[in-house]
């Protein structure tokens, strides 16, 4: 499903002393089927931005529309329940979004909710968990019971087991294990790839954001300020510093090596195979095979 | 040298009809050091944390902190003023109404006196570039943003030792690198120890010293470069290798003659810049 934004701006906390403008005039197209990921410094917006996707905040002006539903500011709220079952949201702090007694029940709770009989929705919870590797001894516990980055994978798992058509993801991988991060994107990744899902990933992490999206959208001050491509953002490494952000460590390292070597500078590359090669290249012959 | 914290053959369980989360854990952390805690999602690092500033008691075993042990109830005051805790989540952490009085109740509680709480209190919040948030209330700011509160507050209390949990996990490139640079500093200038847990193995390179947890263990200890030795080892326990190491690594792979393993990115180029020197 497209989602679109048309002069958004959100403001919490109107007419108070606490108001706060968090979102000022927004425009953008995710197209459907889609990997874009939202990076941006911190405050800037981004999970104001990503919670008017499926509802979570209505514009304070403006209007959102996610496939045939449109929530406008001037509009009562629209049925949320359908918009809710096609579009799953992982919280950037997980334990915002678990509440049942046993880890189990709360996978199925999403399901469930959306009508998938009983039966069915354990064993798609069941699925769900070992995708996000958490092992069957501790589905009947309570899911406050565990660990930072374990709490994370159930709410991953909760997400994935109503099948949702678009997934937006708040720091997903924050918390977890390097092996778990890599796991979890690579699933992302495959679910991107093999069953057209769009998805929708705010991240801190500039190599994450380059290697796995087909567009970055730059936010700053509550305005996206770039949206294009990886290889097209990261190449504007300056204007990118100066809102706080960065280059992949990969470009960083080439940044780096270049500096020390009096190279000029190197075009985009996100992976460790790619910089390896790019090194090569530099000590063996200078910069015009660059 | 002073040994700030010591423990003896922890074992913990949240839990008696669960397995224990800790088993038998034993080391000791010198005054100024920098410690880095790296192991996988559920191997007990938090649960070790708050064995350190005694949230939680050893069920065998003892934890000594300033020399004072965790268990004795007349000194458990003078432990949590001596270790400040940036919690995982810094949500669980806040307790005042705004930013303002959540940094100075956690001042009061540990007896620090008005004039002084008054002076610290802007430096603080100055030191995480969160000044003009101080009337917000905690609850609802950006993730980033809560988290560097939760650290002013920590930084307002001037502990002697600072346990990081994840602590910059929600924060942006420069957020983070400032975050680690204000630590480095007061590690190096006031002798602050620092026990640092984290996923970000770039970020472990920095340390004076590193514990792997595996499971509820330390299956290892050492420094950076020892630890970052064993790549398959670390890979088969759910770790990895910093960035640079196994960028070297590949390099080494494709036949580039480099010996010294480099940790970080700065010594990487300085070693290709000799190689290609002597070329
Ligand atoms: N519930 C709220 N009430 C009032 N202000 C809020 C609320 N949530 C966020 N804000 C403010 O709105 C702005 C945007 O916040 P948002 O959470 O969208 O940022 P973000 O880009 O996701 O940041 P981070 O990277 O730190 O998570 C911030 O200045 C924040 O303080
Ligand atoms: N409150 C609790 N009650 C019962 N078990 C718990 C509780 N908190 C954690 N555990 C369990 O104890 C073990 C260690 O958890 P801990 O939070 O210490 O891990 P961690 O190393 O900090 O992991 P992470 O990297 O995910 O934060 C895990 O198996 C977890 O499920
Ligand atoms: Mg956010
Ligand atoms: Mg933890």
């Amino acid at each position: 499903m497209d989602i679109t934004f048309e002069h958004v701006t959100h403001v919490y906390n109107p007419r108070t002393p606490f108001e706060r403008l968090a979102l000022d005039d927004v425009n953008l197209f995710i197209p459907s089927g889609s990997y874009t990921s939202i990076i941006g410094h911190t405050g800037s917006g981004k999970s104001t931005l990503v919670q008017h996707i499926n509802g979570l905040l209505k514009p304070s002006k403006g209007r959102v529309t996610a496939g045939k539903i449109t929530i406008d500011a001037n509009e009562k709220k629209p049925n949320l329940k359908a918009l809710r079952e096609k579009v799953g949201f992982v919280f950037q702090y997980p334990e915002h979004q678990l509440f049942e007694e046993t880890i189990i029940k709360d996978v199925c709770f999403g399901p469930m909710n959306f009508g998938v009989p009983a039966a069915e929705a354990t064993t798609r919870a069941e699925e769900s968990l070992r995708l996000v590797g958490l092992p069957s001894s501790y589905w009947h516990r309570s899911p406050f019971d565990l660990s930072g980055g374990q709490m994370r994978r159930v709410a991953i798992a909760g997400v994935l087991a109503v099948h949702p058509e678009v997934i937006i993801l708040d720091e997903p991988t924050a918390g977890l294990d390097p092996q778990g991060k890599r796991e979890i994107l690579h699933l992302f990744d495959k679910l991107h790839k093999n069953f057209n899902l769009t998805l929708i990933m705010v991240t801190h992490n500039m190599g994450d954001a380059a290697l796995y999206s087909d567009q970055v959208i730059v936010m700053a001050g509550g305005r996206p300020v770039m949206a294009d491509k990886p290889e097209k953002v990261f190449a504007r490494e300056e204007e990118l510093r100066k809102i706080g952000l960065d280059v992949p460590e990969t470009m960083m390292f080439l940044d780096k090596l270049t500096a020390k070597f009096g190279a000029g500078q190197i075009s985009p590359v996100f992976t460790i195979q790619e910089t390896a090669d790019t090194v090569i290249r530099l000590l063996n012959g200078g910069l015009e095979n660059v | 040298m002073v040994r700030i914290i010591e423990v003896g053959g922890l074992s913990y369980r949240y839990n008696e009809d669960q397995p224990w989360v800790l088993r038998d854990l034993s080391f000791s952390v010198n005054k100024g050091e920098w410690l880095a805690i790296i192991g996988h999602n559920g191997s007990g690092k938090s649960t070790l944390a708050k064995c350190l500033n005694g949230l939680i008691l050893p069920q065998k075993g003892t934890v000594h902190i300033g020399g004072f042990d965790t268990k004795n109830e007349k000194t458990i005051w003078d432990v949590r003023r001596m270790v400040g805790m940036v919690f995982q989540n810094p949500d669980n952490q806040f307790v005042g109404a705004t930013v303002r009085d959540d940094v100075a109740f956690g001042m009061e509680n540990n007896g620090i006196p008005r004039e002084e709480m008054i002076r610290r209190l802007p430096e603080a919040l100055r030191f995480v570039k969160m000044e003009q948030f101080a009337g917000s209330e905690p609850h609802r700011l950006s993730g980033g943003q809560k988290q560097r509160v939760a650290i002013a507050g920590i930084i307002a209390l001037q502990p002697l030792i600072v346990i990081l949990d994840e602590a910059t996990s929600m924060l942006d490139p420069e957020g983070r690198r400032d975050m680690i640079r204000t630590m480095r500093y007061l590690n190096r200038e006031r002798r602050l120890t620092v026990l640092s847990i984290t996923h970000d193995l770039s970020e472990a390179v920095y340390a004076d010293r590193m514990i792997v947890m595996n499971q509820g263990e330390i299956v290892r200890e050492g420094t950076p470069r020892d630890i970052f030795q064993s790549p398959e080892f670390l890979e088969k326990i759910g770790l990895d290798l910093p960035f640079a190491v196994k960028l070297g690594h590949v390099l080494y792979e494709k036949g580039v003659p480099l010996t010294d393993a480099a940790l970080s990115q700065e010594e990487l180029v300085n070693e290709l810049w000799t190689l290609r020197s002597n070329m």
